[in-house]
């Protein structure tokens, strides 16, 4: 069942590419059902068993080993297929549009091998079928790029160049942690390597942080992003900055915490450091951008830097600090929620306005009253409104950075909130408010389909601000394991 | 009961969002019946909200020791009173006031939602609800301020009161972080209990804080910038912040946390201080208003200082005592001057207006019993609030407060009899053409906008009486439970008796009277008043024209630094330091606008395959390194 998870919508992707070209509104009808099985599926593997077979066993011995459990996996998964499912409802690209013929089975396409290859990323066991699945998520969201031509192709190459470079370093550990562990397939078995130390294993800790940072991303391996995020079709941007850019947060949870939490103490300063950069960087050039999608790309790399701080707060004790921990899981869902119902509906009006400039763009609310409805809740969302999701993750967070001892973190943190507010409501009312321009095209409002692609991220983010408890529902032991069991004893290596 | 009280105006506020465009003009009924309802439940809970834990409704807890729930105690009642009561007053006149515009539904909506966030606020039992409550407030606010959103005025001045309020929630977050990390809950009663164990330092941070996030509500110096823009905002809406909702939160918080301000006196001193000081600073800002609503938004300014310092120097009663006048004269004087707006559409300049006593007499008592009380002048309402606090600074041993609340009431009579003398005698100097708000026609009797005035005046009126008694008053014995540890820090007996107190606060009216009399309202000045007036104008001192220049203070503080880094990040330091190291600019671009220019040739499947067959390749080859030999 999680095996086909990631097989099916794979395989539904190929054979998209099959069906005829008159069957192109098939194609999208066919994507949005495949992921809605795949929320559905992934919903009822509720604490699934973990599927496993032999791979390798030499030069160490890994598995095809994949589970979903009740942990963070589990959520992000139901995130992913969520997500995917509403990026496809919401419409094709504008290219697709635009061009006619095989466009729409193409873009349907990318957007099905994505989910596949991503659902195997947060389902894998074995750090080698992990590493697998991160270069291989890559591909369909370049392809996607090269697709829609123009200046996005040089895009494209970039976000390939880097996060290739990202994925090379971290299959490069995973076999060094192979080679010294003798097993790869530890994802969640516990932490019995941190008695090994020592310098081996602070350069793979190092490699896995360094791919890891790329595709969150992080100060200052971020400039790969906000053209990616911009140039993206806005369904991918909205998976992408969704679900694909938690992947490193993921990493960072499972495996940095789960499998080396003594290297990530030694690391603590440097990342905190690192995430504290990104979170004023990201809010203070947000405030500037001219460019609406560039605008919510800075702020993703300002909210994920605060995930970055919560994922490194360790109590004097050295365990890491469970509300901290707690935040940044329900954040990472929040952030996902929010980013990608702000792409999509930026995305419509991408598809309407034919500019993403601020400075071009105004008044559309008179005429388009559900349009801005949809806009003022992604941006309230991402601004932290209290009672919505990211308030709940962003006050957990920082009540958990405080509580660790370290107050004036917590103090200084609070204020890129303050910017956010100026941010967002800066890209909202330049969208929105002010007279009506007689330059820009007169469009219908958003559809009843439209709607009802934004409906269920709004939804979510209302229940999930309303009762966080579900998601972080756990033990800090068990936050560390990806299925939400908590770690316990010796992991023996075969 | 609790429930439906709490959520009867989120319900009326879904309803007209959804149902709007059918509901139209009806919408204002629903809106006000939502409201309405919700006061007459909140009176069934009088009686059990007077004993001593009050009524207490637990909601549900998150992970980590957050707890949820609702409480209604007499402070809380008397808040919820006021916001259903006078906030429906409110309601019913909007009726009148917005009937034929384009978007009555919605704008009813925003009213409900925000009511309903200020009930959130003032009914939770824990800090983090109340924080929720803080956020929502300033989303409706943001909301109705910028309820006509093709005035560009109107949107920066929605966006100036949203930030302006985070800076306040952010505040108020950190001392729940700060107070939840020392006493392990959110809750009042568990905070209030552990407040002797906490340490000097942490509880004057927690105060701070929590500080910060009133002085954003309330509109205390200084960020009180947005409060005079906020007008941009129907005049309902106005009458709605200033009176019944928003900027009282801060009193109701210094007022609930009144624990923490007994244990610790620095924090007590802050917030006197600063109470005294915005009092004084929005009296005199006050003088130099044409605009008719502005005078009154800075009177508002100034009575909220006047609560604040009550509340800060420990005299609760009293402060709230000023919340529960205030709601009444405030309301009704923005609903007075809002029928004289509505009536000259939308002019709100009073230079333009003159002899408005003989054509709208009803707006004019409205506007002169509401000023009466407002400048405390004896058997009106706020006569015994603004008295008791007043006096409160002296039983507190502030002498330099009291002489400050002294100079304030005096510069109030001198700035609302200004107002009063300019708009309603002399010649009626209005023009036919307008600039300010839409006006409509409009088919809604006139009696919809008058009967709420009528009704606020008896508050307007007679809402001090309850404070007649002393200690023994019906004011003071129904809010006994909440302020039990009051006096703490009282230091002796006052040099003056509460009579010669009251009597100096009169003579500084009187003279502030006479001084506005003399200058705006005797025959001789009225005679040639535009001129006068023109040539004041022009006279007036560009620090109080400009509002102590505080607004450019901070934007050459933070806005433009912040905006400055932005663009030396995004423009210069992102395309130019990081990304060339990678890009190497020219060459590179040149060979990958090559590689895509043949992959555009319809290689991009042959591409794909290619990363695709290298996949499996490494797949493979580690497939069969790793079978056994």
């Amino acid at each position: 069942m999680i095996a086909a998870l990631v097989i099916v919508p794979i395989l539904a992707g190929f054979a998209v590419l099959l069906l005829p070209r008159r069957a192109e509104q098939t194609a999208r009808w066919i994507g949005v059902a495949v992921a809605v099985l795949a929320f559905v599926a992934a919903a009822a593997s509720y604490n699934a068993a973990d599927e496993s077979a032999r791979w390798l066993s030499r030069p160490f011995s890994a598995a095809f080993h994949v589970g979903l459990g009740h942990g963070v996996s589990y959520w992000i998964v139901l995130l992913l297929t969520l997500v995917t499912a509403c990026a496809l409802l919401a419409g094709s690209p504008p290219w697709a549009a635009r061009g006619g013929g095989p466009a729409e089975r193409t873009f349907v396409a990318h957007m099905l091998l994505l989910l596949g290859s991503m659902v195997g990323v947060f389902v894998a066991r074995d750090l080698l079928l992990f590493a697998l699945f991160w270069d291989l998520m890559l591909i369909p969201v370049f392809l996607a790029m090269v697709a829609s031509r123009g200046r996005a192709a040089v895009t494209a190459w970039r976000y390939l160049i880097y996060n290739v470079a990202g994925g090379l370093v971290l299959l490069l550990a995973t076999a060094a942690f192979g080679i010294v562990t003798g097993s790869t397939d530890v994802v969640g078995a516990g932490s019995a390597h941190a008695a090994v130390g020592g310098v081996a294993f602070a350069w793979i800790f190092g490699g896995f942080a360094f791919a890891f940072l790329i595709k969150t991303p992080v100060w200052p391996l971020h400039t790969w992003m906000p053209d990616t995020y911009a140039d993206l079709p806005s369904p991918f941007a909205a998976v992408v900055s969704a679900v694909q850019s938690k992947a490193g947060l993921y990493g960072f949870i499972v495996i940095g915490l789960g499998l080396m939490p003594a290297q990530m103490r030694a690391a603590a300063s440097l990342m905190i450091a690192l995430g504290v950069i990104s979170l004023f960087y990201g809010a203070l050039v947000a405030l500037t951008e001219a460019d609406m999608k560039r605008v919510v790309a800075y702020s993703s790399l300002s909210h994920l830097g605060l995930i970055l701080v919560a994922l490194f707060v360790f109590a004097p004790t050295g365990t890491p600090d469970i509300v901290a921990l707690q935040g940044a899981v329900v954040y990472i869902v929040a952030h996902g929620l929010f980013s990608a119902a702000l792409f999509l509906v930026l995305g419509q009006i991408e598809q309407r306005e034919e500019t993403r400039l601020l400075a071009r763009l105004g008044g559309l609310g008179v005429r388009n009253p559900k349009l801005a409805g949809g806009l003022t809740i992604a941006a309230l969302a991402t601004l932290g409104l209290p009672g919505l999701a990211g308030f709940a993750g962003e006050l957990l967070i920082i009540t958990g950075i405080y509580r660790a001892g370290a107050s004036w973190l917590a103090a200084v943190i609070l204020v890129p909130i303050i910017i956010a507010a100026a941010y967002m409501l800066r890209l909202l009312q330049d969208v929105m408010n002010g007279p009506q321009r007689d330059d820009l095209p007169q469009r219908p409002d958003l559809s009843f389909v439209e709607g009802l692609a934004l409906a269920p991220l709004v939804i979510a983010l209302v229940v999930l601000g309303v009762d966080p408890g579900p998601v972080a529902n756990a033990s800090a032991a068990a936050l560390q394991s990806p299925s939400g069991v908590a770690l316990s004893g010796e992991h023996v290596p075969r | 009961m609790l429930y439906t009280i709490w959520l009867l105006p989120l319900l009326g506020a879904v309803v007209l969002w959804v149902l709007g465009p059918q509901l139209r003009e009806r919408g204002g009924i629903l809106g006000s019946a939502a409201v309405g309802l919700s006061f007459f439940a909140t009176l069934t809970l009088y009686r059990a909200a007077g004993t001593t834990p009050g009524v207490h409704v637990p909601l549900g807890s998150w992970i980590g020791g957050f707890t949820f729930g609702l409480m209604m105690d007499p402070l809380s009642l008397i808040w919820v009173l006021v916001i259903t009561g006078v906030g429906g007053l409110i309601h019913v006149y909007s009726i009148g006031y917005m009937a034929g515009d384009r978007a009555v539904a919605r704008f009813f909506a925003y009213m409900n939602f925000f009511v309903f966030a200020m009930l959130t606020l003032v009914l939770s039992d824990n800090f983090v609800g109340l924080l929720v409550g803080w956020g929502l407030v300033g989303l409706a606010s943001y909301f109705l301020i910028g309820f006509w959103f093709e005035r560009p005025s109107a949107v920066a001045a929605a966006r100036k009161a949203f930030v302006i309020n985070v800076v306040g929630d952010v505040g108020l977050m950190f001392a729940v972080f700060v107070l939840f990390s020392h006493t392990g809950s959110i809750a009042y009663t568990d905070v209030f209990a552990r407040v002797r164990d906490l340490a000097p330092p942490v509880l004057l941070t927690a105060c701070i804080a929590i500080f910060i996030g009133c002085a954003a509500k309330s509109a205390q110096v200084p960020l009180h910038t947005w409060l005079p823009d906020a007008l941009e905002g129907p005049t309902p809406v106005s009458a709605l912040i200033h009176a019944a909702t928003m900027v009282t939160a801060g009193v109701y918080l210094v007022a609930r946390c009144a624990p923490l301000w007994d244990s610790s006196s620095a924090a007590r001193e802050l917030v006197g201080t600063i109470g005294a000081v915005t009092a004084l600073a929005g009296a005199i800002l006050g003088i130099a208003q044409w605009d008719i609503k502005r005078v009154l938004a800075y009177s508002t300014m100034s009575q909220i200082g006047y609560m604040i310092m009550g509340v800060g120097v420990g005299a609760y009663e009293a402060g709230v005592l000023h919340f529960f006048t205030h709601a009444f004269f405030k309301a009704q004087l923005f609903l007075a001057a809002g029928l004289a707006i509505h009536a000259l559409a939308g002019e709100q300049d009073i230079r333009n207006m003159g002899g408005l006593a003989r054509r709208m007499p009803f707006a004019f008592w409205g506007m002169l019993i509401g000023t009466l009380s407002i400048c405390g002048v004896p058997f009106f309402a706020g006569f015994y609030s603004k008295d008791a606090v007043i006096y409160g600074e002296l039983l507190d041993g502030h002498p330099w407060l009291y002489v400050l609340g002294v100079a304030t009431a005096g510069i109030t009579a001198y700035y609302m009899f200004r107002m009063l003398f300019i708009a309603f005698f002399g010649r009626d100097r209005t023009q036919t053409e307008h600039h300010g708000e839409p006006a409509h026609a409009s088919n809604v009797p006139d009696w919809v906008m008058q009967v709420p005035v009528a009704i606020l005046m008896v508050g307007t009126i007679a809402a001090g009486y309850l404070d007649i008694g002393g200690d023994n008053s019906i004011w003071s014995r129904f809010l006994a439970p909440d302020f039990a540890g009051e006096n703490l820090l009282r230091t002796g007996a006052p040099q003056i008796s509460d009579m010669v107190s009251s009597a100096v606060v009169l003579v500084a009216v009187v003279l502030g009277f006479g001084l506005a009399y003399l200058r705006y309202g005797a025959p001789a000045a009225l005679t040639n008043a535009p001129e006068r007036l023109d040539r004041e104008a022009r006279t007036m001192p560009p620090v109080l024209t400009h509002g102590y220049f505080v607004d450019d203070l901070i934007w050459a503080l933070f806005v433009r630094p912040a905006q400055a880094l932005g663009m030396a990040f995004g423009r210069f330091l992102d395309p130019v330091l990081i990304d060339g190291a990678v890009r190497d600019t020219s060459f590179l671009a040149g060979v990958l606008g090559w590689i895509t220019r043949r992959l555009e040739n319809g290689l991009v499947r042959a591409y794909a395959v290619t990363i695709v067959l290298g996949v499996a390749c490494f797949v493979a080859y580690y497939a069969f390194a790793g079978i056994p030999r």
